[in-house]
């Protein structure tokens, strides 16, 4: 894992995807960027691993982010996962919760609060994670 | 509860915050965890709840969403999730959970939301089944056989 925090953006829509990857870079991050669930996975499972991992949910499909968020949780180290989301809905809100997502923010974004909600995620001991 | 029933709980590793501000729901919660060998610490509000947080370390906790006022259990949840983030956390609400609700259980570290016209001992059970899966079923088990 490298000592500069990372983070993977996953969002369909580019304009949000760049804005997000500058805002976050000006907060220390190394982001990478996906554009669909289907990149996302396959970032996933080529072995890279992040701090965190922030996604959209309705891409290819709706609520088609929830599968990044499966498989997000599933990695060891477990980076933090966090939904952004316009179309928040009882049902992808309530798979969040019983997935275990760490944070859940309907679009709008409210900036401020994402960036202190995961710099907060990112420097919690994480599950997997070796202690030096 | 007693200093020694604290210290016997601590070694059996089971033990139960709950926060409510009706001492008739504290009573029942307290009756149902403690048959489930549970050591089970009660507050009606966040200064006690604090104090107890300060004190214990916590295997369940159990929040009101409206402790004092409306919406404060969420906050005393994320607190208790960061103190104890091995917890299970869980919040009780008055109303059905609608997507503020889950959003703020997500984002206070609770992991579940539950209906507080639920009966405590369905509640309880839930919460059962949430932290020891395999305790839960051979009981059910147990109890067809």
């Amino acid at each position: 894992m490298p000592s500069q925090r990372s983070i993977l953006l996953v969002d369909d829509e580019r304009s949000i995807l760049e804005t997000l990857k500058i805002i976050f870079e000006r907060e220390h991050y190394h982001v990478s960027t996906a554009a669909s669930c289907a990149e996302a996975l396959n970032i996933l499972q080529d072995g890279h691993r992040f701090h965190a991992v922030i996604t959209d949910l309705n891409m290819e499909e709706e609520d088609i982010g929830l599968k990044v968020v499966a498989a997000a949780i599933k990695l060891r180290p477990r980076p933090a996962v966090v939904i952004c989301t316009g179309y928040p809905s009882l049902e992808n809100s309530r798979h969040a919760l019983d997935l275990g997502v760490d944070y859940m923010a309907h679009k709008p974004v409210e900036l401020t609060e994402l960036i202190s909600a995961l710099n907060r995620l990112v420097s919690r001991p994480r599950l997997g994670a070796s202690r030096k | 509860m007693s200093a020694r029933r604290i210290r016997e709980a601590r070694r059996s590793g089971k033990i139960a915050l709950v926060v409510h501000p009706s001492l008739e729901t504290l009573a029942s919660f307290q009756a149902v965890l403690t048959k489930n060998e549970f050591v089970a610490i009660i507050a009606r509000d966040l200064p006690t709840a604090l104090l107890a947080i300060t004190q214990h370390r916590l295997d369940v906790a159990i929040i009101s969403s409206r402790i004092q006022e409306g919406g404060d259990g969420w906050a005393l949840a994320g607190v208790i999730h960061l103190a104890c983030p091995e917890a299970f956390v869980c919040v009780t609400s008055a109303t059905d959970p609608d997507i503020f609700i889950l959003q703020a259980a997500i984002n206070n570290g609770a992991r579940e939301v539950y209906l507080e016209s639920n009966p405590v001992s369905e509640i309880v059970k839930s919460i059962l089944s949430h932290i020891d899966p395999a305790a839960q079923k051979k009981a059910s088990e147990d109890r067809v056989q």
